[in-house]
């Protein structure tokens, strides 16, 4: 290859952040996207590109707005409800040559992620979660296998990660037939299956824990009233209860805080002191 | 004449029971040996009653079959140590023979001959890990026993394996005395061959014939709840299991390290068939 086939090649290299985000009656899921998205843009110094319908009207400047028809709902409770069908697009409608998919709850703090780039990989996933009370083992299943968390997935255009997406949309097709076969015992469809799944088959029938993402997730769980932070820890404050933990990516599950205005201000304040 | 043919070889016990034909599970295990290990000459020792129930093609398949003397109907266990003295090989990996390969431990051999007696340490889960379930064990912890497993072990002609076997056979004989200094032991029952050979471990010193260091000495349990799911149902009826080539897939993860399925209802002749099968083919 010529120097100047090498310098073509790597200008033509690019790395970005892709996050899906679909409204529902409940949540509004681009509000989400947009604040969040804002923190991801600029702790890992990286463009970002929102998947979302046709009726989304996003705020924040995207670098790309790509639209597709949305595919089913889920429900967690009465209360929460959210559209996770058709994630396995993300391998075809990413503009990026590294992408990181990343659930819109989760908050980019840092640039741990984006650094995994400098190591070889297909695609990584996170295999392990903690919340306050330290690490969470779950099973799809009683007696089934531990699931990976779809809220962060990093991968590169290869075969291996086409044919990992190629397959969680095939599991998606067929969940009922999988769902027998894994043990699983929620009858909702779920991302985080859907990745465990077709990486156990991709990777021989083995858990392949070992080439993830080589630390855990970190989880709130509770419902938030309000997050303070300065440079080493978040002050997390739950009505009468409040939680110091250290600054870190955080996957926050109440989609009440991430919508209001306290939430809103923090992301303004990270950004501008980042 | 020396009682040795062979340098190598893989011995197990069939004791046939009312519930269990022990002769058959010992000819799925031959024939496992046979697909899967380049070392391969297996023997099977046999009391009267099973010796005449095996046919023609288990006969064949069987390089030795070894005739256990008569007075061992009643304890089974306790005929354990005379594989010693009756083993065709000068060097022996002794099995359980609800135990099957899904791929060669040739390599194994060379660990093992470390030590004059190996015994296999810590039971595996399906994942691949030491299985941290210690129910079954409780004995065992009590009394500060050894975590020993008579499913595979290994030993040679040599004063240290004659030792062993020994002390085992005495451990065995005066198991009424024996029991009197233990915690937490059922009176009535009689001793399993795990915790006389882990007794054994212990007054001979366990650094003596266990390498705990190499952790690949050791095999899978099938026992439910090793693998953390309810003992009120067989593995079998809980989660799938399936083959590809050697390799056996349990719950949808791929086994490498030998299984010791435990239900025995798991040896079916269409499994037979197929081990019959691959044998065929290798040869």
């Amino acid at each position: 290859m010529t120097n100047s086939r090498k310098l073509e090649k790597s200008i033509s290299m690019s790395r970005g952040i892709v996050v899906f985000a679909f409204n529902t009656e409940t949540v509004d899921y681009v509000k989400i996207a947009d604040r969040t998205s804002q923190l991801a843009s600029r702790f890992m110094d990286l463009p970002v590109t929102l998947i979302t319908d046709h009726d989304a009207d996003p705020e924040f400047r995207y670098d790309n707005i790509i639209t597709i028809d949305p595919q089913g709902n889920n429900w967690r409770d009465k209360n929460v409800q959210w559209r996770n069908f058709g994630r396995h697009y993300a391998y075809t409608l990413t503009p990026y040559e590294d992408t990181v998919l990343l659930d819109c709850d989760y908050l980019v703090l840092d640039s741990s992620l984006s650094s995994l780039f400098d190591t070889e990989f297909d695609y990584k996933l996170m295999h392990h979660n903690t919340n306050y009370a330290g690490a969470v083992y779950e099973q799809m299943g009683e007696t089934s296998l531990p699931f990976i968390w779809a809220t962060v997935i990093l991968f590169r255009k290869s075969k291996r990660a086409e044919m990992l997406f190629e397959l969680v949309g095939k599991i998606q097709r067929n969940y009922g037939y999988y769902r027998k076969l894994y043990n699983i015992r929620e009858g909702n469809y779920r991302n985080d299956y859907a990745f465990a799944i077709a990486n156990n088959i991709l990777s021989g029938y083995t858990l392949n824990e070992s080439q993830g993402i080589p630390w855990p997730m970190f989880t709130i769980e509770e419902t938030i009233d309000q997050v303070l932070y300065d440079d080493n820890f978040l002050y997390v404050k739950h009505g009468n209860d409040a939680r110091v933990v250290v600054r870190q990516n955080t996957h926050i599950m109440d989609k009440q805080y991430l919508q209001s205005d306290d939430f809103k201000q923090l992301v303004g304040a990270l950004v501008e002191s980042a | 004449m020396s009682q040795h043919k062979e340098q190598q070889g893989f011995v197990s016990f069939a004791i046939n029971t009312s519930a269990v034909d022990y002769g058959r599970l010992a000819y799925l295990q031959c024939l496992n040996v046979k697909a899967t290990q380049r070392a391969n000459s297996y023997a099977v020792i046999a009391d009267e009653a099973t010796y005449n129930s095996f046919n023609n093609r288990q006969l064949n398949a069987f390089d030795y079959v070894i005739r256990l003397p008569e007075g061992f109907e009643q304890a089974p266990f306790a005929a354990e140590p005379l594989v010693f003295s009756l083993t065709p090989f000068k060097e022996t990996i002794k099995l359980e023979s609800d135990l099957l390969f899904t791929r060669s431990i040739d390599h194994w051999w060379t660990a093992f001959r470390l030590r004059d007696v190996c015994l296999s340490t810590g039971a595996k889960n399906i994942l691949g890990t030491y299985s941290a379930v210690r129910k079954y064990r409780q004995l065992f912890d009590t009394n500060s026993l050894p975590d020993v497993y008579n499913g595979l072990m290994y030993f040679r002609y040599t004063q240290t394996a004659k030792q062993f076997f020994d002390l085992a056979d005495y451990v065995f004989k005066e198991w009424d005395l024996i029991k009197m200094h233990l915690e937490g032991v059922d009176l009535e029952l009689n001793p399993t061959t795990d915790v006389v050979y882990a007794l054994t471990a212990l007054i001979l010193g366990d650094e003596a014939v266990t390498i705990p260091s190499m952790d690949f000495i050791n095999f899978v349990h099938m026992k439910s709840g090793f693998n953390g799911w309810s003992d009120a149902r067989s593995w079998l009826e809980t989660v799938m299991h399936e083959r590809e080539g050697d390799v056996i897939r349990i719950n949808n993860v791929n086994q490498y390290d030998p299984v010791h399925y435990h239900d025995k209802t798991y040896a079916t002749q269409e499994l037979i068939e197929y081990y019959e099968q691959r044998v065929l083919a290798r040869s």
